[in-house]
């Protein structure tokens, strides 16, 4: 699709929707300069080239990356994500996380979890963790503490409503500063959310009204600017009256 | 093992109280009324070529439901007890890639089940005319085959493959097959070209209409989606068309109490009007595309009403038309001889003549306005001039072996303005025969009709 070959100063891709095949930095003009790819990236001989169709993105000072959306999950390191208990082993925990394969939370990976407090999760709980190791060969590790071994809101969810989306969809919904549609909605209603890279959303209320409102309106604002966004949150507030 | 439960879709208890709890509460999580239906759009499939014109193929998106379905025929030895009806058979193919629980090979119970109320539907209430699809008693006969796809599973799969199912029957075309050769005793089956391809006799069109039923029996909502099925304690689908007549009613799981279900059947028939008309539209639309594209189309009108007397021939009128029909080039066949004596059809078809006419003022004749008389005056004439053939007993062979084919092909009568008024002016004197013939011939003029008054008038 790109006929042009790389531009000495790649920021004319950045921001840009890129598709596989393109090169979008050319190396030659920059000697002794570290540059770090991210997903998506690749280098082939002198120029840099996608591998996956998406959105270009640079972090200062020398961070690229491909930024997509799917409604499939790749596990990284690190990342937030939502999983639904599926079966419990004698040290794991199998959850699923939206990826190829199922996750494995160790059944002592809670703060202060030990052989005699063992977590008794039925199949279908929710839970909030983190991911701890993630290959593309082995199932990816999970965890329900931080880095520091503390509790940190990771665990069982209780209650509320979950709904899937498009991993795109929750990047945008746990940018900051906070996504529009997240702003508006908290400024007349008052809600719990919890959102997963994976692109899992739970959110919870005092009424299910408020619930399938808040879902909805999540859903629907994929699309929508930011004034789009506002316009539709104030038009359900009118509707509520 | 592993693998299987990484593909399956699991739900949360989460979800599962509070699915309940807000149906308790007269909610749905999608934000609809408790008896309000998914968005619903039929689509058709492309038959823009010109060579094919047969149709028979729709989809359905309901919601996130989608149902394809694809309508064939082929001719076959009809079953021993019933020699003159043709047959209707409905397959099922739930493809994996709609749901992972679906898998590939032998259907499931569920697909065996839908497979059966769809049937049953179509079938046991006379939907589709069996007897029409008889070419040859007890020898061959048109078998309707319907294949339902599912694409995608969002939910609520009967009702999604029902519509497909009444969809793609109505847009469908089976060629003319007509009996001729040396002995009359060879069966042509007319290529689209040649001739213009049937449509299937529709008397009426049963709906589905899917409840499910949660809590104790006592909570209905119309159209669960995929979560809610999930959810659901049982499920009652209720077969209905648009008036009010209930053609199949199938019932799952859990007990509901009669006054839930008399309820449930007055919900039933206003929704089963809504969907009825909304296949009537979306047909509209398509016959309408159609009908551009192709001049010689004629759309196919469900909800047929007989209106007009039948025109009771004996044997010998019947044998002097179908000499004279077989004498006589085909748009001649209008003013057809009064030697018969045969009586008139009433004046209501002349009175449609005029009012087509004035429609579009294309001269463009749509059976639309006509009722299925025609079409059982033919088949009559298809099995007396058969039994004229088969059997010696008062057979004129001069007459009959001139025959060509069984179905009366009538010209229609293109007249304008004046021809029309000639034709009201002589209406006891003759036969005019409405058949189902799809020609159209270009527009009539009044020279046509005093040319072929010569022609009569000489022999």
């Amino acid at each position: 699709m790109n006929s042009m070959p790389s531009d000495s100063a790649s920021m004319s891709f950045v921001d840009r929707v890129v598709v596989p095949g393109d090169h979008v930095l050319d190396l030659t003009g920059m000697a002794n300069q570290t540059i770090k790819l991210g997903a998506g990236l690749r280098q082939d001989g002198d120029a840099i080239s996608v591998m996956k169709a998406g959105k270009l993105r640079i972090s200062k000072p020398n961070k690229y990356w491909v930024e997509s959306s799917h409604k499939r999950y790749v596990p990284c390191v690190e990342d937030t994500v939502l999983g639904i208990v599926v079966d419990s082993k004698f040290d794991n925990f199998l959850v699923d996380i939206k990826a190829p394969m199922l996750g494995l939370l160790p059944v002592l990976a809670f703060e202060g979890g030990t052989r005699r407090n063992i977590p008794k999760f039925e199949i279908g709980t929710l839970l909030y963790v983190r991911v701890v190791k993630a290959n593309n060969t082995m199932n990816p590790e999970l965890s329900c503490m931080d880095e520091t071994g503390k509790a940190a809101e990771f665990g069982p969810l209780k209650d509320g409503y979950m709904f899937e989306t498009s991993t795109g969809l929750a990047r945008m919904l746990l940018s900051s500063p906070p996504c529009p549609i997240l702003e508006s909605l908290g400024k007349s209603l008052s809600y719990e959310i919890a959102i997963g890279l994976n692109g899992r959303v739970w959110v919870n209320a005092a009424s299910p009204s408020t619930v399938i409102l808040v879902s909805n309106a999540i859903m629907n604002s994929e699309f929508l600017s930011a004034a789009q966004q506002k316009i539709m949150v104030e038009k359900l507030m009118k509707r509520l009256q | 093992m592993e693998q299987r439960l990484a593909n399956t879709w699991q739900m949360t208890v989460n979800e599962r109280k509070f699915i309940e709890m807000a149906l308790a509460a007269d909610l749905r999580v999608d934000d609809r009324g408790p008896f309000d239906y998914r968005p619903c759009t039929i689509t058709f499939g492309r038959h823009f070529s010109f060579t094919n014109r047969v149709g028979g193929s729709s989809e359905v998106q309901l919601g996130e439901t989608r149902v394809m379905s694809y309508v064939t025929s082929q001719l076959v030895q009809p079953y021993r007890d019933r020699p003159n009806e043709g047959t209707l058979s409905i397959f099922t193919e739930f493809s994996p890639m709609a749901d992972p629980a679906f898998e590939a090979g032998r259907p499931g119970e569920f697909a065996i089940e839908l497979g059966r109320i769809v049937d049953r539907g179509l079938r046991e209430s006379g939907a589709v005319d069996m007897e029409s699809l008889c070419v040859v008693v007890g020898k061959l006969v048109w078998s309707i085959r319907v294949d339902l796809h599912i694409l995608d599973n969002g939910g609520n799969l009967i009702d999604a493959a029902n519509i497909a199912a009444l969809a793609s029957l109505l847009t469908f075309r089976r060629p003319e097959c007509t009996l001729g050769g040396d002995d009359n005793h060879e069966l042509i089956i007319h290529d689209i070209e040649d001739r213009e391809p049937l449509p299937l006799i529709i008397h009426h069109l049963p709906v589905a209409v899917t409840f499910a039923v949660f809590g104790e029996g006592n909570i209905m909502v119309i159209d669960p989606s995929y979560k809610e099925e999930s959810v659901m304690g049982g499920r009652m689908t209720i077969t209905m068309n648009s008036n009010g007549d209930i053609c199949a009613v199938q019932k799952a799981g859990i007990g509901i109490s009669s006054s839930v279900i008399i309820r449930c059947l007055e919900i039933c028939a206003v929704k089963a009007a809504e969907i009825t008309s909304k296949i009537n539209h979306a047909m509209e639309s398509f016959n309408d595309g159609r009908s551009i594209q192709y001049p010689n189309f004629h759309p196919v009108d469900v909800a047929i009403q007989d209106n007009l007397p039948d025109v009771i021939m004996d044997k010998k009128q019947i044998e002097n038309l179908i000499g004279h029909l077989a004498a006589l080039p085909l748009d001649a066949l209008d003013r057809n001889s009064n030697k018969s004596g045969a009586v008139v059809v009433g004046t209501n078809t002349r009175a449609k003549f005029e009012n087509n006419q004035a429609r579009d003022g294309v001269p463009f004749y749509s059976p639309s306005n006509w009722d299925p008389y025609p079409r059982k005056l033919c088949s009559r004439l298809a099995r007396s001039s058969l039994k004229l053939s088969g059997l010696p007993e008062d057979v004129e062979e001069d007459k009959v072996n001139t025959t060509q084919s069984v179905t009366v092909e009538c010209g229609l009568e293109h007249t304008k303005g004046a021809s029309s008024s000639r034709a009201l002016e002589t209406p006891s004197e003759y036969t005019t025969v409405e058949a189902t013939s799809q020609y159209i011939k270009a527009p009539k003029t009044l020279k046509d009709a005093v040319k072929i008054q010569n022609r009569k008038m000489r022999k």
